[in-house]
């Protein structure tokens, strides 16, 4: 299994969970006989990195200032840098004859690449939602959360499968998004041994090979 | 050849200029053996999809959410981005990508590295140019979404050299990235029929000469010049009346500015016109005044050559290249209402130089400003660009 990993944050960039997340999750594929590539944004560290066997790409984001120091907007235009190492990942991987055959988006911030990247070259992916912004902004829906909240939704329609990591979490999901997808969401405990088979039984059910 | 047109504004849907330019280009490049597609938003009671004079466009959904115009624009091209995806798989590959201004081109950014395909740019204009700087983090944004753009792109359209000069400027694009290509204007859409006096008398009365200026009611577009220059024309003895279409932010600014010099009744704002009566109006006034401070282009000036409409330009931006001092209208520095009242009277009390300046001025449109050789212009740099690509190593194997 091949799996293109996108991510926002990864380490050294800690500004959450996410990154020791991802970063645990693709070296464990990776000692599995799985290959990983792993896409991501960070500013001050664009580029190549082969750790272990993990190829991480690190994209900059081209355009510096933001108003209001939206995350939005920022996370936008980075997302077409994610498309665009992504592309290239893809390209580089064809002339050698392999394919990308899963893509694994973590949290809405790489919901939009993600669903791009499906379109462009027909490849499913699988989204993890971490937490939600329903939860994030206490319910005080503003313009900005409104936004957030409508790529979760886009994500949660176009995604082949959804990991929550908890029940409780996959029940505030379908809360807030519809019942309607509650057979798409699968919980897998971050946790322990189970964690990255069941990440992998995901990702042959994402491609219909269960 | 098969080009796809990124744009946030076709027809129906229409906000600025982009969207008659994409409109008039993409029809003639039908003409000239290019299949072409148009990618924009959508619009009340358009389809998604529908072949116009054999262009393919495709409207994807425009009303995303986000928390501010930037945010709205940044998310909205990423559902043109989707739908140009999935049209590129349905009809097989795409050749070149076309993107019209920042407001479309980050979708253009993303599908150029998608498809591996070269990226063509218009900038239609620069936030530096329009805001004349960048004064908050809005504009620095857009700015920096611009010259990301140049940046990506495989070569640069402008409408004019003094774009061509203000883009390299702006973003350090090299000189030998950006081309020049003109707007053009259809000249049959300003000869029909219509009753000379019923459109006059909307406007003014018997004895008054109008003064035509069409614009957004901004600054930049300097109708307060003009407003200015209007006593020392009604001095020489010319009654002249200003009659001002367009609506803007600054339109109580310039009414009251209208009203300290009293002018009340001299000065009248038309707001919006339609396209029959705004032709017909081009083709009724007695000069069309241009007295911007900043003007990528000037269409307005185009305009007014194609209706044998006098003009009087300031002669700043494209609008200095399209009108010729004394051979095809008369030119005044910008922001100056003496010279400017001086040109207006010298065109209505001579009427043969009126004749003269007005029939090279259509004859310039026609030789200068078709859209056929706009669009036959358009695709050598097409060419160029693919030349490049297919002799290049980027190209997927």
């Amino acid at each position: 299994m091949r799996a293109l990993m996108l991510t926002w944050e990864y380490p050294p960039k800690r500004l959450g969970n996410v990154s020791d997340h991802v970063c645990t999750l693709a070296h464990e594929l990776v000692k599995r006989g799985n290959e990983v590539e792993v896409v991501t944004v960070d500013d001050w560290r664009p580029g190549f990195e082969d750790v272990s066997g993990v190829h991480v790409h690190k994209v900059a984001n081209p355009v510096k200032t933001h108003p209001m120091a939206s995350m939005l907007t920022s996370d936008m235009t980075a997302s077409t840098q994610i498309e665009r190492k992504a592309s290239d990942v893809i390209y580089f991987l064809r002339q050698n004859g392999k394919n990308i055959d899963i893509i694994h988006t973590h949290e809405w911030l790489t919901v939009p690449p993600a669903i791009i990247l499906k379109h462009a070259f027909k490849i499913p992916f699988v989204l993890t939602l971490h937490s939600i912004e329903g939860h994030r902004c206490h319910n005080n829906f503003g313009p900005k959360s409104i936004a957030i909240k409508e790529i979760e939704d886009r994500g949660i329609w176009e995604s082949a499968r959804i990991i929550a990591n908890t029940e409780w979490l996959k029940n505030e999901i379908l809360r807030y998004h519809g019942r309607g997808h509650w057979h798409k969401i699968d919980v897998v405990w971050p946790i322990g041994d189970g964690w990255v088979d069941g990440v992998v039984s995901v990702y042959k059910r994402a491609l219909g090979k269960t | 050849m098969r080009v796809l047109h990124l744009s946030w504004e076709f027809p129906p849907r229409i906000i600025g200029g982009i969207a008659a330019h994409v409109f008039d280009l993409s029809r003639a490049q039908t003409r000239r053996w290019v299949e072409t597609h148009v990618v924009t938003c959508n619009f009340p009671g358009a389809r998604e999809y529908e072949n116009i004079d054999g262009v393919n466009v495709d409207r994807s959904e425009a009303y995303a959410t986000g928390d501010s115009f930037l945010g709205w624009v940044l998310r909205m091209q990423k559902n043109l981005e989707e739908k140009a995806c999935d049209l590129i798989s349905f009809i097989n590959g795409i050749d070149v990508i076309h993107a019209h201004d920042w407001i479309a081109g980050v979708a253009g950014i993303g599908l150029k590295h998608l498809y591996r395909k070269p990226l063509i740019v218009t900038m239609h204009s620069t936030e530096f140019g329009r805001r004349i700087g960048l004064h908050n983090d809005f504009q620095t944004c857009i700015h920096e979404i611009e010259g990301w753009l140049c940046f990506e792109a495989w070569r640069v359209i402008t409408c004019s050299h003094f774009m061509r000069d203000h883009v390299a400027w702006c973003f350090n694009i090299p000189h030998n990235k950006i081309c020049v290509v003109p707007n053009g204007v259809d000249v049959t859409k300003f000869y029909f029929g219509f009753n000379y006096w019923d459109v006059r008398n909307r406007f003014a009365n018997g004895s008054e000469k109008i003064l035509l200026f069409v614009g957004r009611l901004v600054p930049e577009k300097g109708l307060d010049v003009l407003i200015k220059a209007l006593p020392r024309v009604l001095g020489n003895g010319v009654p002249a009346k200003i009659v001002a279409v367009g609506e803007g932010p600054q339109k109580d600014e310039f009414q009251r500015l209208a009203d300290n010099f009293g002018l009340h009744g001299k000065v009248h704002f038309a707001g919006h016109l339609d396209d029959w009566t705004l032709r017909a109006l081009y083709r009724v006034a007695d000069v069309a005044v241009v007295p911007s401070r900043f003007e990528p282009f000037g269409i307005v000036a185009l305009e007014g050559m194609a209706a044998h409409c006098p003009l009087v330009v300031s002669a700043v931006g494209g609008l200095n290249e399209i009108v010729d001092h004394d051979g095809t209208g008369l030119k005044v520095p910008p922001n100056n209402s003496e010279a400017l009242a001086g040109a207006i009277t010298r065109i209505i009390k001579d009427p043969g130089f009126k004749d003269w300046i007005v029939n090279n001025a259509y004859q310039k449109c026609l030789w200068n400003y078709n859209w056929d050789k706009i669009a036959e212009w358009t695709k050598g740099v097409y060419d160029a660009a693919l030349h490049e690509y297919h002799n290049g190593t980027w190209k997927p194997t």
